[in-house]
């Protein structure tokens, strides 16, 4: 089973598809969860889950807007896709019934 | 008032020569796309610095969480540097017995009898410290500087410590060429062929027998021993392997 910042990584990259690299993965993490990312913390579940092979990862060419900087562009394999899909039902099924759920047993809170 | 922004600039430009030096520490590509990331992020520098710093510190503390830095540090270069130094001063005091320097001045070599055990003991440490040192490249590639600390740390104590008048106390060292050369070997191939492996192996063990007969040497024996049949295991796992992959490639 993933772990709570390698689901985010992973769904952060698919929601991004050919766009996804490094610091665009960063950026859509802070955004959506309003906490900072280390660039340590992303690099390195990045390297778990291609040795897991749920990501693949190559470099892409340089570009300008970088100071000429190459990007490290990222994929979500099949396996990647399952492994959150299969995350995101746990949370889901966990989540039945708790208080702060909307719309539990047909009604909102 | 005027000087600010030259002053913050200055103090910018200082920042990012400081994140590009700490930067030099990962790798040529992945310094490539941190230092771009941080860029096109628009970063100040000392949160780059804090960043780049952070990762370098994940990527050197990330091997650690294998058994092999663990095995390689504390199951072979702690205590077989202990005992190869051991066995170093040991070789030495045989070698000064048996070789007296005044006939040696004179006339040349004076063989004594216990001549063949001594060549027998120089074999075996030469075969023990390149083993060792060979595993220990080989187990540990990204940690092989924090075994290195800990195999030369019981040398250096030995060193301050040494009280023998008659012999230097470079001889406590006499095992480290041999580890040395292995270590490079070890970082280079990782493993060698079945057939070297057990050949050296089956020496290694054969110039122990000697030593057989005395009480309590087996546990020294096995401890320095032990990396000569790892790379038996390791070559028959290898070769094992190739096999399979050749099998299903004609296939």
């Amino acid at each position: 089973m993933l772990g709570e910042f390698e689901y985010l990584l992973i769904t952060a990259a698919a929601g991004l598809g050919d766009k996804a690299y490094g610091a665009a993965i960063r950026e859509g993490i802070e955004e959506s969860t309003g906490r900072k990312c280390s660039i340590g913390a992303l690099y390195t579940t990045i390297d778990r889950l291609e040795t897991k092979g749920l990501l693949k990862t190559w470099m892409s060419d340089a570009t300008p807007q970088r100071g000429g900087r190459a990007k490290r562009m990222v994929r979500v394999t099949p396996e990647g896709v399952l492994a959150a899909k299969s995350f995101y039902d746990a949370v889901i099924r966990v989540s039945r019934g708790a208080s702060w759920v909307a719309n539990r047993n047909g009604s909102s809170l | 008032m005027g000087g600010e922004p030259e002053w913050e600039q200055l103090m910018t430009s200082a920042g990012w020569s400081f994140v590009e030096v700490a930067a030099y520490l990962l790798e040529r590509e992945e310094r490539e796309v941190v230092l771009g990331d941080l860029i096109e992020a628009g970063e100040s520098a000392w949160l780059g610095l804090w960043d780049v710093l952070g990762l370098v510190a994940r990527r050197q503390l990330v091997p650690l969480k294998s058994w092999r830095p663990w095995l390689a540090s504390f199951g072979l270069a702690l205590p077989a540097s202990l005992l190869l130094m051991g066995f170093s001063v040991s070789i030495s005091q045989t070698y000064q017995r048996l070789i007296h320097p005044t006939v040696f001045k004179a006339t040349g070599l004076t063989i004594g009898p216990g001549f063949t055990l001594l060549v027998c003991n120089v074999l075996l440490l030469i075969g023990w410290s390149w083993t060792g040192g060979f595993v220990m490249g080989a187990v540990s590639r990204r940690t092989v500087r924090m075994s290195a600390v800990l195999s030369f740390l019981p040398c250096v104590f030995c060193l301050a410590r040494f009280r023998v008048e008659s012999l230097s106390r470079f001889c406590l060292l006499l095992f480290m060429f041999p580890a040395v050369w292995g270590v490079r070997r070890g970082l280079q191939i990782s493993q060698i062929r079945l057939r070297t492996a057990l050949i050296l192996a089956v020496i290694i063990t054969l110039l122990t027998i000697p030593t057989w007969s005395s009480s309590g040497s087996w546990i020294p024996n096995w401890v320095l021993s032990w990396p000569a049949w790892y790379l038996v295991a390791t070559a028959w796992s290898g070769s094992a392997d190739a096999k399979l992959y050749r099998s299903r490639a004609t296939t």
